[in-house]
């Protein structure tokens, strides 16, 4: 296909976004129909290029090392295609969400640019490319982050933006010493640093690629810079469940795995202190985010606890180093997507209806919206990683791969993501057992108003839950596909 | 015959989704009743093509479909698969025929009978998977599924019991998973092969971090069969739930983590590897431990479901202690006790809930005079007493026995004479905290007010299983003789 068509994919939603505010919707039904149509004709065309991958796209060349170039590769494939598929869906839901909230029109224009972004993340040919969109990111998610208004969206807002900002100047520092040492390389799996450029000490290189990493995982939420994320739950829920479970948290781990294998390479990379440095983290924030969210109450900040351990799962999985390592991350990346964004979506149809946030404000609500607790319940056994749903499926290949690993080092991993799953089961499950059984002496009576939603929010629900089961069910072609790109192959 | 493994698997599985599923002005309460009687009597007959084709040398195993290219879904029957699906599906109806008449006094019938189908057949799919991993996604699944019927009445007690359940299981289950990565990275194959599939080369090369693996899985598993010291929601757990819930989890669900325990050590790993290692040793003084601490705890223990819940603590660790000496003669002592138990404990807990259903008592204490008031029950109470108790001719003594033989066989230093004291001394226990419901119920003694004597004798939906389970105990224990020949050749199979 023509190369120019990716520029076309990234800009569609972004300009597509801008003309919102100003183009004028006689009715409300009108706007939705023309940002559905907007999302899903990015989707469809980045499907398309997907399946017919153009050439490599040099869009500016500022000097000899700062070029911007655009290219689709495996890893570019995984995010672009997982993203597409979700931001219909939640665009979606949103509808119906975004009746109780004011403002909607600077929101969906928000909303629809970040997805040009996103896939510009997605898209970027070279370190620099990636850098500027990730900025980008930031940027265009602030405003959604701070949408209500309350004294705590704007505590959030600041706190994301001191986040995110601080985090990327730390990736800066790695982006420039790439740029300087490495030349305006292209990614390239397993790096395009050769051997110890210029006769580095090996221990700088190492500290660059620690400080790289830790200041691009800012944004998955990596410990100890993970707190920006349970705090942005104060934006509108769709927000919550697209962009910061999926979109956002996600490009971090996306550009941690670029960094790691497709800029230093992971040959010269593992076995250094430099990875057990970024391993223990990872290990540590996995047990870390779920004992968070044992304990918090509040149930859109239990569910960005939980998205705090996920991530690191697939911070694990490429920190590991190996082909496996990056293949189970990878199906992560698209298992977590799905199984969060559903139990996202379900949080936000409790809040949707009846307006309470707290756990214990809930019991009983399962058998008032046997639907969204339903999809609730698939997707807390996915995450605990029963087998049958998608979970078990990314589990054990994170597992496989950090047994193959042979280190003592990567089985403490496999213990830790088996502590986590026994507190996942207990934050989902108390939830879930509460919701369906208040107790004997419970008054329904109370729960008189509280009802399942209406289709707009059920439909995306049902299709989550039915991928989730489906996948764990038959997951074949997928894990093939992803393994392939984890090898280069793709 | 490959239909029939799938009618086995499915027919509970599917019965029990609909039930659940459909609305509930479709099942009146009688049409409930019949359809779920009839479920699990359809299941039996599954049960026992099955078991015929198996006979008749039908082995071959059924690829259900595969989670991804290397992990694959497979059912497959052998000789302990058969005695598990056995067992299962017929005490299974015959606690539900019980639950026919019990169920007048619960509410939510309808969930009760869909999770109790469930998880039947997440048992029928335990007992005949071929796999490893076939395995491990039908123990989560009953968990899962067994988790309504422990909190059924719904009160915040049971409701806090489901949930300590469910997290005490899938503590052993996330621990035994461990287990299984590390086996499916260093086996070849995660197929149950009699003796296991373990190379010695593999073995010897990894054998420090695979014995923590093999133990990690049979600690995993114990807590199913509530090995100490995992062992504290077996008490809360299983006395809340409605009569026959309680009988089948204490009875037949505990035996799901025993099955697994076997499963992956003398079909997956191999007995002689884990043989005179820290694994071995440690495994047999939780055994050891657990036995003491189940009896004395029942012994002290008021309540008679508590009690009894207690004794299943104590009495699966018998099992465990038999497997845990891994000689011939110990394990076919361990199956054994495996069938006999199944069929006792199941007993004791409808015997327990046919008390409660009549009169409302729960306390032992205040049973006195309760043989007065329902002879039949209390008989049948009385003969599976003695039986666990291991009086000859009743079945347990012949359990026993061999466990005894076994273990002194072994020549296991300390062990082979430990083992055979602290069962004696835990049937000791045992006639102390069983005895006094008969001792009482019959003798209540002379200031005994007769003239307020009611009787509650149950009808005969109660008493029929009661009677068919406390005969089954007494008469497998006189003609023992083709069922221990079938277990030894098992036992003979796997070493």
């Amino acid at each position: 296909m023509n190369s120019w068509l990716t520029v076309a994919a990234v800009l569609l939603p972004i300009a597509g976004g801008i003309l919102i505010p100003i183009l004028p919707f006689r009715r409300r039904i009108h706007m939705e129909w023309y940002i559905e149509a907007l999302v899903i004709a990015t989707s469809v065309l980045v499907w398309c290029l997907l399946l017919h991958r153009p050439e490599e796209l040099v869009l500016l060349r500022f000097t000899d090392q700062i070029v911007f170039t655009l290219r689709i590769d495996g890893l570019g494939t995984v995010f672009a295609g997982l993203i597409s598929v979700l931001w219909p869906l939640a665009i979606l839901y949103s509808y119906e969400y975004m009746t109780h909230e004011e403002r909607e029109r600077p929101f969906f224009m928000f909303y629809t640019a970040t997805f040009g972004v996103t896939l510009g993340i997605a898209f970027a040919g070279n370190i620099l490319t990636m850098y500027f969109f990730y900025e980008l990111l930031t940027l265009v998610t602030i405003p959604l982050v701070i949408h209500t208004f309350t004294r705590d969206a704007v505590l959030a807002a600041r706190k994301y933006i001191y986040f995110s900002m601080g985090g990327a100047a730390f990736g800066f520092i790695a982006v420039v010493f790439l740029l300087y040492y490495g030349g305006n390389t292209e990614f390239v799996l397993g790096g395009f640093l050769g051997s110890l450029p210029g006769g580095l000490n090996f221990n700088l290189v190492l500290a660059v690629f620690v400080i790289g990493f830790i200041g691009f995982s800012v944004k998955a939420a990596m410990f100890p810079f993970y707190s920006w994320l349970p705090d942005a739950g104060a934006a509108p829920t769709p927000v919550t469940a697209l962009l910061h479970a999926v979109a956002v948290v996600k490009a971090g781990a996306f550009a941690v795995i670029r960094l790691t294998y497709y800029c230093f390479g992971t040959e010269m990379l593992i076995g250094t202190w430099a990875q057990k440095l970024v391993l223990s983290l990872a290990m540590f924030t996995i047990v870390f985010g779920c004992s968070m969210a044992v304990r918090e109450t509040h149930l859109k900040r239990r569910l960005a606890f939980s998205t705090v351990s996920n991530l690191s799962y697939i911070i694990f999985g490429a920190a590991i180093m190996t082909t496996a390592g990056l293949a189970g991350a990878l199906c992560h990346m698209v298992f977590h997507a799905i199984m969060k964004i559903s139990a996202f979506f379900c949080s936000g149809a409790i809040m949707h209806q009846t307006d309470h946030h707290f756990i214990p404000d809930m019991d009983g609500f399962g058998r008032k919206m046997p639907w969204v607790y339903g999809a609730f319940t698939v997707s807390a056994l996915g995450m605990m990683g029963v087998p049958g749903c998608c979970g078990f499926i990314s589990k054990w290949l994170l597992a496989e791969a950090a047994i193959g690993a042979g280190t003592v080092w990567t089985w403490i991993g496999v213990a830790a993501l088996l502590i986590s799953a026994l507190l996942t089961a207990i934050y989902m499950m108390t939830f879930v057992v509460r919701g369906f059984f208040p107790g004997k002496d419970f008054d329904y009576e109370k729960l008189r108003d509280v009802r399942d939603p209406n289709w707009k929010m059920i439909l995306p629900l049902a299709v989550f839950s039915i991928a989730i089961v489906g996948f764990g069910l038959y997951s074949t072609p997928l894990t093939e596909f992803l393994s392939r790109v984890a090898a280069g192959l793709i | 015959m490959q239909i029939m493994l799938l009618c086995a698997l499915f027919i509970p599985v599917l019965s029990g989704v609909v039930l659940l599923a459909v609305p509930e002005k479709w099942l009146p309460r009688e049409r409930l009743r019949t359809l779920a009687v009839a479920v699990l009597f359809l299941t039996l007959a599954a049960t026992v093509g099955v078991i015929f084709g198996y006979v008749m040398g039908q082995h071959t195993p059924l690829t259900l479909f595969h989670l991804t290219r290397q992990l694959s879904l497979v059912l497959r029957i052998d000789a302990l698969g058969m005695l598990f699906l056995g067992f299962i599906s017929f005490v299974w109806l015959l606690a539900g025929i019980f639950s026919l008449e019990y169920l007048n006094h619960e509410t939510h019938e309808r969930r009760f009978w869909g999770f109790y189908l469930l998880t039947l057949g997440a048992l029928q799919g335990l007992s005949m998977a071929g796999n490893l991993v076939t395995m491990y996604l039908f123990f989560e699944m009953m968990t899962l599924v067994s988790m309504p019927l422990v909190l059924h009445a719904e009160t915040h007690e049971a409701i806090m019991a489901g949930l300590k359940y469910m997290f005490y299981s899938m503590c052993g289950a996330y621990m035994a998973l461990f287990g299984v990565f590390f086996l499916y990275y260093y086996c070849d194959t995660l197929d149950f092969t009699a003796g296991g599939v373990m190379t010695v080369q593999v073995w010897n090369q990894n054998s420090a971090i695979l014995l923590v693996a093999v133990f990690l899985m049979i600690a995993g598993f114990g807590v199913k069969a509530g090995m100490f010291p995992m062992h504290a929601w077996l008490p809360t757990a299983h006395p809340v739930a409605p009569a026959p819930a309680s009988a089948v989890l204490s009875a037949i669900i505990v035996k799901g983590g025993v099955l697994a325990i076997i499963r992956s050590v003398y079909y997956i790993v191999g007995a002689e590897n884990i043989r005179a290692s820290w694994v071995q040793n440690t495994w047999l003084v939780l055994a050891l431990i657990t036995i003491f601490l189940g009896s004395m705890l029942a012994y002290k223990e008021p309540v008679l479901k508590k009690r009894l819940a207690y004794s299943s603590v104590s009495q699966a660790s018998y099992i465990l202690l038999g497997l845990a000496f891994l000689n011939v003669g110990a394990m076919t002592g361990a199956l054994l006790h495996i069938v006999f138990h199944a069929f006792i404990k199941t007993a004791l807990f409808l015997s327990a809930g046919a008390i409660i259903y009549k009169t409302g008592k729960t306390r032992v204490n205040e049973l006195r005079g309760i043989g007065k008031e329902m002879p039949v029950t209390i008989w049948c109470f009385t003969f599976v007493s003695l039986a666990l108790i291991g009086i000859p001719p009743a079945s347990g003594f012949i359990s026993k026995w061999y466990l005894a033989t076994g273990m002194l066989e072994s020549g296991l230093p300390v062990f082979a004479w430990l083992g055979p004291v602290i069962l004696l001394v835990s049937a000791l226990l045992t006639a102390g905290y069983l005895l006094p419901v008969t001792i009482q119920g019959f003798l209540p003694g002379a200031d005994y007010d007769y003239g307020k004597l009611v009787k509650h004798e149950p009808s005969a939906k109660m008493l029929v299983p009661l009677i068919i389970l406390a005969s089954g105990a007494l008469i497998m224990g006189i003609f023992p003789g083709g069922l221990i020949r079938f277990l030894q050749q098992i036992a003979e199979s796997v070493f």
